[in-house]
């Protein structure tokens, strides 16, 4: 098992996307979510969504990571069709397109470690997997993201016995086990006091740029967007209504997403989304 | 002020609610149930209670003359004993092998599907419907006399309540932990283990502890109906009037029930930290 991110800087053609939505939709009874999205998505890129709570950030990066099923439209990856796929492929879709929760979404009973190592469960055979019976390598493996987090030290401590910002830093190096090709950040820091949010955010940023992950993040504070990201969504409605970097997004733009002519987020508390698929799927 | 003073209609005229229900249907229907009760007694012959004080005093007294303590069949009490709290244990420990399956497989929110739940569901509370005496006198008819049949029993009734139970616990559990294991493209097994087992182990414990206790003092009363353990020999000497062995079983019993709780106590607390 090696960690073998693609090199820095390595970066696919301009028309040759990473990650392409094809009218990307999603419906929830009458609610239409995600509207007819469609988006190109380069290797490499670190992207910030933002949007009032309702606009469809949670959803469409549910269905990116395939935990949501799309309605209608299709989702490429380097030109393949993953919309439907099942099984075994769609778990490997899954570990390869890793989710960062607002509620971080450790296991939290159980120590640090082994919550890490639960990032290549996807990788073990199922004996193993009730057995709880982790390989040396995952474990050097997993005490090595994180040390990376600066977290080593807190490795046999319980997941619940953490604080916020360290526990998502904790998911964050699950996430790195998973060793994705996409990072999809949900909220990441909405939960957190402002000295964390930016350890997390630093953590994000620090995996697009030297390992060349792809990060998706969707956030609610304007100011943290602008800093971390060139490249800007705007949802509003499950719409698109806004695509292009920081400069870009002027009182007009910005009016167009939040839907008031303030230059600041209004400050409603971001959707937590209570809807999970059943267990089974 | 004396109750002469006071003009009791005018304050029932101004505060109905404080004299409501002090009318003569109410007093009536009290007596009706006093009376009832009084019926029963001469029904039942409850006078036989009084008759019968001089012989429970008899009894009573034999019960604490321990001075042919030497002469008892100490061995076979003892095995007897140990029989009673194998069974307990044994019996938990095999209705634990099947419920907590059958727990995870009669969760709603792990197994979709109403049909499905609705006969898991029956199937649980089929077991535990009939009570464990009951199913102890059947055991006993199918494999003989002896702590197989009080095995079975137990196994039997804890199984649909274990199952129940645990069922519950899976249904509690925090969604978002498993949808993190989820995430991460590990599989149904990989969510169970790993997403739901961490949530709901503590309860599963505690209740499994709280079962073993519980059957050591329930195997006791098994043995009366041919089920081994203790509770043969209690009803065989009870039968030849030797009670100061009845007595004497009785104290191994609750010096039993009291280690195993205590045991039980500490296992819990070790084990999931809380009594
Ligand atoms: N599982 C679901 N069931 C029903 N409605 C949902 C579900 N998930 C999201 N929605 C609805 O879809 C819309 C978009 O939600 P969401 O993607 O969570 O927005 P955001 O993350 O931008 O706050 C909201 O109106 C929300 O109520
Ligand atoms: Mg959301």
């Amino acid at each position: 098992m090696e960690i073998s991110p693609p090199a820095p800087g390595v970066q696919m053609e301009q028309d040759d996307p990473l990650l392409q939505l094809l009218d990307l939709t999603r419906r929830f009874g009458d609610t239409c979510a995600v509207d007819h999205v469609s988006l190109s998505i380069a290797d490499g890129e670190m992207i910030g969504i933002i949007g009032r709570s309702g606009a469809g950030k949670s959803t469409l990066l549910r269905m990116i990571g395939r935990l949501t099923d799309p309605s209608e439209g299709r989702i490429l990856y380097n030109g393949d069709d993953v919309t439907a796929l099942r099984g075994q492929a769609l778990r490997q879709w899954r570990a390869r397109t890793a989710m960062i929760f607002q509620q971080f979404n450790l296991v939290n009973r159980l120590d640090v470690l082994t919550n890490v190592m639960c990032g290549r469960l996807f990788a073990i055979p199922v004996a193993r997997v009730l057995l709880a019976w982790f390989t040396p390598a995952e474990r050097a493996l997993a005490i090595r993201a994180l040390d990376r987090l600066g977290l080593a030290g807190f490795a046999m401590k319980r997941a619940d016995t953490l604080s916020g910002g360290q526990q998502q830093r904790v998911a964050i190096a699950r996430a790195l086990m998973q060793q994705p090709r996409i990072v999809l950040a949900d909220e990441p820091v909405a939960s957190l006091d402002p000295l964390n949010a930016k350890l997390v955010m630093d953590a994000l940023a620090d995996i697009n740029r030297r390992d060349g992950m792809t990060v998706l993040v969707n956030l609610h504070t304007l100011d943290i967007a602008r800093s971390y990201c060139r490249r800007i969504i705007g949802m509003s409605g499950g719409h698109i209504v806004f695509d292009g970097s920081p400069a870009a997004l002027d009182d007009r733009a910005l009016h167009k997403i939040y839907g008031q002519p303030a230059g600041e987020a209004p400050d409603d508390p971001p959707a937590v989304t209570n809807y999970r698929p059943a267990l089974a799927q | 002020m004396t109750a002469t003073e006071l003009d009791i209609a005018a304050e029932r005229d101004r505060f109905p609610e404080v004299f409501r229900g002090q009318g003569w249907p109410r007093r009536a229907l009290m007596a009706g149930v006093i009376a009832y009760l009084f019926y029963l007694m001469w029904l039942f012959d409850f006078s036989r209670v009084f008759g019968g004080l001089p012989k429970a005093w008899t009894i009573l007294r034999l019960m604490l003359d321990w001075t042919g303590f030497a002469g008892w069949d100490h061995a076979e009490l003892w095995r007897s004993m140990l029989e009673t709290i194998a069974m307990a244990y044994l019996g938990s420990v095999l209705a634990v092998v099947f419920a907590a399956p059958l727990g995870f497989l009669g969760a709603r929110n792990l197994i979709p599907g109403r049909i499905f739940h609705f006969v898991t569901r029956r199937l649980f509370d089929g077991l535990r419907g009939l009570d464990q005496l009951i199913w102890a006198l059947v055991f006993v008819r199918a494999m003989g006399l002896g702590p197989v049949a009080g095995i079975m029993a137990i196994a039997v009734v804890e199984t649909g309540v274990l199952a129940k139970l645990f069922a519950e616990a899976v249904e509690t559990i925090d969604r978002g932990q498993v949808d993190g294991i989820g995430a991460t493209g590990g599989g149904f097994v990989a969510r169970v283990r790993f997403g739901v087992l961490p949530q709901v182990l503590p309860t599963m414990i505690g209740q499994t502890l709280y079962t073993i206790e519980a059957n050591t003092r329930e195997a006791t009363i098994l043995g009366l109906v041919g089920a081994g353990g203790i509770g043969l020999r209690l009803s065989e000497r009870i039968q030849i009037n030797a009670w100061d062995q009845v007595a004497y079983s009785i104290v191994l019993i609750l010096i039993s029930v009291a280690a195993i709780d205590t045991i039980s106590r500490f296992l819990r607390l070790r084990l999931i930290g809380e009594a």
